[in-house]
């Protein structure tokens, strides 16, 4: 897929790089990083014109970023039909609200597996579109230009940085998720040692004293 | 939620999580140490200085226009040393040229175009570059039109 992706950009350059991102950002497993590294270098050979490529590609990321979330927005009431607002609805949209802006701007460029269930839950809970877009943009610039600046920097051996790169997405994705589980294990343990502590209180309530004489 | 789903659920993240970890954090430490043992190259003054030399980031997805821009190689050299016409083969990339014209022989087209750039950079450097002793030779049978 890769291989034939950036035969395309290398064809056809800037408009074919804002489709990729575009429809990347809307669930299509292109590998958009990789992608963006190699723009980076192909504007170091002088192939593309990284200040005109890197807009359209800004421009193209953030249309696709803000059409799943208006997706997430639609999909609203029949999300809604199936929790019927039930507290856990409830409590999940506050924490979204509440932390939802660090979560898409860090999924924008450094745990990009996430970026589109990210746009569709923000868009599901209605996290209010200028915050997201404020978040996004940052995020997705740093993704263009940074990434794409590492591309410029390591010109011919782009590949190296790339593979690095996406293997530390990869690690960041894992830690969190295992960091997900132990808290998520900690917190399940906790109450269960809080039970455990309050039967026998209970119990123990009303029984006469062992020191009655 | 059950507690016996909840268990698993937990217990599932933290061993996926810890699994996906492992796995990317040793081929992140892999491509770090390879990363590590190349500083980034110089950015070029000019357009001369851009030139590339070394044949062996030639890639299948990779076109003859492309690979003529990078080393500074004129296209038409590189579809003569192919046997290939340039009309209609401009954007296919190497791997696809390989696949059309010579089936049989596998990374062919890579080859010839490696060999046809380190012998024209030999002709116009002065600096002596290596020139394989064995290049790629051409596969005996029926070229498709």
């Amino acid at each position: 897929m890769s291989d034939f992706l950036l035969t395309q950009i290398i064809n056809y350059g800037a408009p074919i790089l804002g489709a990729i991102v575009f429809i990347g950002a809307m669930g299509a497993p292109f590998p958009g990083t990789l992608i963006v590294i190699a723009v980076g270098a192909f504007a170091r050979q002088g192939l593309l014109a990284w200040h005109t490529t890197g807009l359209i590609a800004l421009a193209c990321v953030v249309a696709g970023d803000g059409l799943s979330y208006a997706m997430g927005r639609y999909a609203r009431d029949a999300v809604l039909r199936r929790f019927q607002n039930s507290e856990r609805w409830i409590k999940a949209e506050f924490t979204f609200n509440r932390w939802g802006g660090m979560a898409v701007f860090w999924t924008r460029f450094l745990i990009t597996g996430i970026a589109v269930p990210v746009n569709l839950i923000a868009g599901t809970s209605r996290f209010g579109y200028r915050r997201f877009l404020l978040y996004d943009l940052f995020g997705e610039t740093i993704w263009i230009f940074g990434y794409g600046s590492l591309g410029y920097l390591f010109g011919s051996q782009w590949e190296m940085i790339s593979d690095l790169i996406g293997n530390i997405s990869g690690l960041t994705l894992g830690l969190l998720l295992l960091a997900a589980g132990l808290w998520l294990g900690i917190k399940r343990w906790k109450a269960m040692e809080a039970k455990k502590t309050e039967i026998p209180e209970s119990q123990t309530r009303g029984l006469p004293s062992r020191n009655t004489k | 939620m059950t507690p016996a789903r909840q268990r698993a659920l937990i217990l599932g993240m933290i061993l996926i999580g810890f699994a996906i970890a492992a796995v990317f954090g040793l081929r992140a430490l892999h491509a770090f140490r390879q990363f590590r043992g190349h500083p980034p190259p110089p950015i070029a003054a000019s357009n001369m200085e851009r030139v590339e030399t070394d044949v062996e980031l030639i890639r299948g997805w990779m076109t003859v226009p492309y690979v003529s821009r990078m080393y500074n190689v004129p296209p038409g050299l590189l579809f003569d040393a192919l046997g290939i016409s340039p009309i209609g083969n401009g954007e296919k990339s190497l791997e696809q040229l390989n696949e059309e014209y010579y089936p049989q022989a596998d990374d062919f087209v890579i080859a010839s175009v490696k060999a046809a750039i380190l012998e024209y950079q030999a002709r116009d450097t002065p600096v002596a570059t290596p020139v394989p002793h064995n290049p790629p030779i051409r596969p005996i049978g029926p070229i498709p039109p």
